[in-house]
């Protein structure tokens, strides 16, 4: 059998290069697609490229993204600490309750909660650093703490026959052993949190970033601009989305291992 | 070949347990003794023999520490209790720390079990040389096989000595010439140390009686109607150094092997 054929195939493995192939298959039919396409508010891929050097070179794009990377990296850092203190806590019976409660404010939703938020910090960036947080935290929670709920109790017990005391076991079985799934959870969190930048940035527009300017863009019907602007948000997410792939295949080797092909 | 009965190993008595409301473990009571045999320094293998879901491994657990029962003692050798950490367990599922390579779970046993970290490597060196896992030492667990991690879950047991080694279900799921490896793997381990004695919990009656110096046989009384009683307990004793069966490489070709497997057979499907 081929190996374009097995592309075509139901539940087929298929190699890194037919991979690409695929890949570049479908990147090249939207392209075409998006050249060729009639609606007249979808700018050319052309003209969304001169609006990428406009946006660059004249309105100052590169500081507003590092405005925008710190803020989600600020927020990125403050949820996985809470997060992950948070559900490493589940293993003490008296803090579940706790991280329960945490786990079922993600139904609260960010709009809402902008006025008390802006009362308790006081706007601008610190507002948006805490709207951020909360909305990844209780979500990281959410999957973190059943992460950790369903360790299977012969890890522990196999590390009690071990002789080894219960702080020695949280290390290893808690923390370092679920260090593969935590970073995945972060991943899927971060995206979430690269999601929602744009609407918390446009909740305070004085300290910029790519959210504020793509609203700005917006009030001025500049399409070609927000286009631009929407392509370097998903570019700069999905480079983040791979940083955070590699760094999980670079901490937790073993990870890979565990995944069936199919 | 002589032997002479020892000190006291492992002296269960008296287990009850209950789950749920019902009767799992009910008044087991066994012991495990250091056959001393004259001029031979070997260690020995002991077999807990009874059918699936009458309470093998919920004992195995009281023993190892990890649970208590609801009434009754284990206690080891000079009378001491037993408590987790004391005895070494290989589960039926071979759990190893998937973070860790080989090498690098059996380190960790030495350390927890307080050698120092030159210490436990050397340790870990020779069970690596020992059980042939050298040339797997920078494995992660996900890249073993079955045979190989049941190997180093033993290994990993022995990185600090222990007297005494629990075996949940090392026969279960094997092809023919796997279970003749394992049963080798278990008498060669058994003899690394004249005072390691392995207490082998399992169904599997033949490879238990071609192992084993002593086997015990666990299981539910019937009632007149043919019921089963709920509660298990230790219903027949098969000393097979008394017997003449034990410590041979041959001995499942012997006839009185046979007559014994299938008179333990016959027991078996009354449990």
């Amino acid at each position: 059998m081929s190996k374009l054929t097995r592309a075509f195939q139901p539940n087929r493995v298929i190699d890194s290069g037919t991979t690409g192939l695929i890949v570049l298959f479908w990147a090249g039919t939207a392209l075409l697609l998006w050249s060729l396409s009639p609606w007249k508010t979808l700018p050319t891929p052309h003209e969304i490229w001169k609006a990428v050097g406009f946006l660059w070179w004249e309105r100052g794009m590169g500081p507003e993204m590092f405005t925008t990377l710190k803020l989600i990296a600020h927020a990125v850092a403050l949820t996985a600490v809470l997060s992950l203190g948070l559900s490493y806590l589940t293993v003490i019976p008296f803090f579940r309750p706790l991280v329960a409660m945490t786990s079922k404010l993600r139904f609260l939703g960010l709009t809402g909660l902008v006025f008390p938020f802006t009362l308790m910090t006081g706007g601008g960036y610190t507002l948006k650093v805490a709207l951020l947080t909360f909305g990844m935290t209780s979500f990281f929670v959410t999957s973190m703490a059943q992460v950790v709920i369903e360790i299977p109790r012969a890890e522990f017990d196999h590390m009690r026959v071990l002789g080894s005391s219960e702080a020695r076991i949280f290390w290893e079985v808690v923390v370092r052993g679920t260090l593969d799934k935590a970073l995945d959870v972060l991943r899927q969190n971060l995206a979430m949190g690269w999601a929602m930048i744009t609407m918390v940035e446009g909740i305070s527009r004085a300290e910029g970033g790519v959210g504020a300017m793509i609203l700005d863009q917006n009030k001025h019907f500049n399409l070609a601009e927000v286009y631009a602007i929407l392509l370097v948000i998903l570019v700069l997410g999905l480079a983040m989305d791979y940083g955070m792939g590699v760094l999980t295949n670079l901490l937790c080797p073993h990870a890979a291992l565990g995944r069936v092909q199919r | 070949m002589n032997a002479t009965a020892g000190e006291v190993l492992l002296d269960v008595k008296g287990i009850k347990l209950s789950l749920g409301g019902g009767k799992i473990l009910d008044g087991v009571s066994f012991q495990v003794i250091d056959w001393i045999r004259e001029g031979v320094t070997t260690g020995q293998v002991v077999s807990l023999l009874g059918p699936s879901g009458v309470g093998k491994t919920r004992l195995l657990r009281i023993m190892a520490g990890l649970d208590a029962p609801d009434a009754g003692t284990v206690h080891g050798r000079d009378s001491k209790v037993l408590e987790a950490g004391s005895v070494g367990v290989v589960f039926q599922d071979y759990p190893l720390l998937r973070h860790r390579t080989v090498e690098s779970n059996l380190e960790l046993a030495g350390t927890i079990g307080g050698l120092d970290g030159a210490e436990a490597r050397k340790r870990t060196r020779e069970l690596l040389d020992t059980f042939g896992l050298t040339e797997r030492a920078g494995f992660y667990p996900a890249q073993l096989s079955g045979g190989q991690k049941q190997r180093v879950a033993i290994a990993q047991q022995l990185v600090v000595p222990r007297q005494l080694l629990l075996m949940d279900e090392p026969f279960s799921g094997l092809d023919p010439a796997a279970l003749e490896d394992v049963m080798k793997l278990l008498v060669d381990v058994a003899n690394l140390h004249e005072l390691n004695t392995i207490l082998v919990v399992t169904h599997d009656i033949r490879a238990a009686m071609a192992v084993s110096d002593t086997v015990y046989m666990l299981g539910r009384d019937r009632k007149e109607d043919g019921k089963l009683v709920p509660g298990a307990r230790v219903q027949a004793t098969y000393d097979l150094v008394a017997l003449d069966l034990a410590w041979k490489p041959d001995v499942q070709t012997l006839p009185t092997f046979v007559t014994l497997e299938r008179e333990i057979k016959a027991k078996f499907r009354t449990l």
